[in-house]
């Protein structure tokens, strides 16, 4: 087991890490820019570096300064959280090379799946069902129109070094084609330093299902069941839920066991998760993240498994916790991840939380590194934290949240409170009747000045 | 500043206490909370630790020390060098631009790059932080004199932490 684990990372990401290091009894090292020294994690690791300015390519970006400060602690295992340099495949080779462990896959498989390309082809290889699509990218020399109509408006054209739902273009007629690949392909190049780009039916109303997956890297995997991330803004996941509202446990079993033996295949390390988009019964697979997500504590929640811990233990060696018979779903989650936003402008809203109170009792959990004075810093994400909340079904899950969002407190700054309050509320949320383009059909269509309080 | 462990025994990579030095001047702060005592003096062999109410602890002991902030029952967070701490607000303060390991001379049993007093030109390297086997020359922002050198030799030092001071 690890003696020492440097925490690349910041916010609630790096407090969760930091506490399942504590629970396996294994020394800390926060490294942080000089705009997060007050930094609740910070405050409770054994051992803090400062790596840098308050920019992220200077600091959590650093690879030397991570690299230095691994040497000044004696840390022997890094831990990259998600974002950041967590599905850098260079960063990880370069760990190795200093004989400093990452905690995460194998290098050759964050490559393998950080370009969607290769991903989707090796899906397919592996046996896990993809969007109809071009077999890779688009070439100068491609009749895109004709792989368009093969296809089938309308069309999706999606970078390939995209992912996270960046770099997306929809073309609904053959007549938008050639403008979203031309628009598509200079955004690629800009934001990910690659034109490439490949399209993919666009389907009109799916849902997004995801599926946890856990691999010893010896040839050994498990899932660990589904998280339905319908609801988002902007490609940007706003409330998860798990199980899905609509999934049978055959339908459950079925692709569940797809992912697990595609990971078993591949002798996947470490924790994963497979996307996918549901449409008529069908999974349509669209990426695969390498890291543990920031939706991770749904499935906690409902498998009474630690994927942080679990992650750490496996990344040493250990086995997997548990055979796939004894993966249990019990209950159901809902997690919300509160923005420090206007609620409908969606602005951010950085600055000190004068007053915070979060929310508690059975079932209710707050992952956030957030305290009352503590000023959220304008330059890196605005998540002030995720109020995930546990029931024995997902009716009393509804109403355990709608509970906990009214009591929950945090002054100063303009959060997403009030939305998630209106959504619990809302017929289609409860009915568990929506799809990926709910949520922004619903902000579109709320008069400029209505909402809950 | 790569900040001490709280209550166990050092890390080797961090720390410039030894372990059972930092537990003197604990017990001996306590002692003094317990009592209605003002100083505690002792001495044993090799180190020689006063503590006293409400003033910084002051010790004389082998080069690699660090003063500590005042030791007082309210403490609870680690003991973080109070003087460093204040030296980072000093008009004249070089903070370091990186992450190593700091070093006064170009090589060991070298001279030192610089002493206290010396006077130093813009651009003239002051000391060197040494970071994956790469030795990184640190040069002083400004012309004046070094009034104080905040670092031992061979000390990890983190972005930002006070190296020297040029007035």
């Amino acid at each position: 087991m690890f003696d020492k684990i440097l925490i690349a990372n910041r916010g609630e990401i790096a407090l969760r890490v930091l506490r399942a290091c504590k629970e396996l009894g294994i020394s800390t090292v926060a490294v942080h820019s000089t705009a997060d020294a007050d930094a609740m994690h910070v405050r409770l690791a054994d051992e803090s570096v400062c790596i840098g300015p308050p920019p992220s390519r200077d600091s959590y970006l650093n690879i030397p300064a991570l690299l230095a400060a691994c040497e000044i602690t004696g840390a022997d295992a890094v831990h990259p959280g998600y974002g950041f340099l967590s599905e850098n495949a260079r960063f990880a080779e370069i760990l190795a090379e200093h004989n400093l462990h990452f905690i995460g896959p194998k290098a050759e498989h964050i490559r393998l799946m950080g370009d969607k390309i290769e991903a989707k082809k090796t899906a397919r290889k592996l046996g896990i069902p993809v969007v109809p699509g071009s077999d890779g990218a688009v070439g100068p020399d491609d009749d895109a129109m004709a792989l368009g109509k093969a296809i089938g408006f309308p069309v999706l054209v999606k970078a390939a070094a995209g992912g996270g739902g960046r770099g997306m273009k929809v073309a609904q007629t053959a007549d938008d084609l050639m403008m979203a690949l031309s628009t598509a392909s200079n955004e690629a190049k800009s934001a990910f330093g690659d034109a490439s780009v490949y399209l993919e039916k666009y389907l009109q109303k799916p849902r997004h299902i995801e599926i946890q997956v856990l691999g010893d890297g010896r040839g050994g995997a498990i899932h660990l069941g589904e998280r339905d991330c319908s609801l988002q803004r902007r490609h940007q996941k706003v409330w998860e839920e798990g199980p899905s509202p609509v999934l049978t446990a055959a339908a459950r079993a079925k692709i569940g066991a797809t992912c697990a033996k595609a990971m078993q295949d591949m002798k996947y390390l470490g924790v994963g998760t497979i996307e996918f988009l549901y449409e008529d019964g069908e999974f349509y697979f669209i990426e695969m993240n390498t890291r543990i997500q920031v939706e991770h504590p749904v499935t906690e929640m409902i498998t009474d498994i630690d994927l942080v811990l679990e992650q750490i233990r496996i990344a040493a060696g250990g086995d997997l916790p548990a055979t796939q018979d004894e993966v249990a779903l019990i209950g159901h989650a809902i997690e919300c991840r509160i923005n420090a936003e206007n609620p409908q402008t969606f602005r951010p809203s950085p600055g000190k939380i004068t007053q915070f109170h979060p929310p508690g009792g059975l079932g209710v959990r707050i992952d956030s590194a957030v305290y009352q004075g503590y000023v959220i810093p304008p330059y890196y994400d605005s998540l002030v934290g995720k109020l995930i909340v546990h029931g024995k079904t997902r009716g009393e899950c509804l109403m355990r949240l709608r509970r906990a969002l009214d009591e929950m407190v945090v002054d100063g700054i303009e959060t997403t409170l009030p939305l998630f309050r209106a959504l619990v509320r809302e017929p289609g949320i409860i009915d568990g009747d929506y799809h990926i383009h709910w949520l922004e059909q619903y902000l579109a269509g709320q008069p400029a000045d209505s909402k809950a309080t | 500043m790569a900040r001490q462990p709280q209550d166990k025994s050092a890390d080797k990579s961090a720390a410039n206490f030894k372990s059972d030095d930092s537990a003197i001047i604990r017990e001996l702060a306590m002692l003094l909370d317990e009592t209605s005592l003002t100083e505690i003096e002792i001495e044993r062999a090799g180190l020689r630790v006063r503590v006293a109410r409400n003033i910084s602890v002051m010790a004389s002991m082998p080069a690699n020390f660090q003063s500590a902030a005042p030791v007082s029952a309210g403490t609870t967070a680690s003991i973080t060098p109070a003087a460093i701490a204040d030296m980072a607000k000093h008009p004249g303060v070089v903070p370091s631009p990186m992450v190593g390991t700091a070093y006064w001379s170009p090589e060991p049993g070298a001279k030192p790059f610089i002493e206290v007093g010396s006077k130093v030109s813009a651009g003239q390297t002051l000391l060197i932080i040494e970071a994956m086997k790469t030795m990184n020359q640190i040069p002083s922002p400004r012309a004046g004199t070094v009034t104080q050198i905040l670092i031992e030799d061979g000390q990890p030092v983190e972005f930002g932490e006070p190296l020297v001071i040029i007035e």
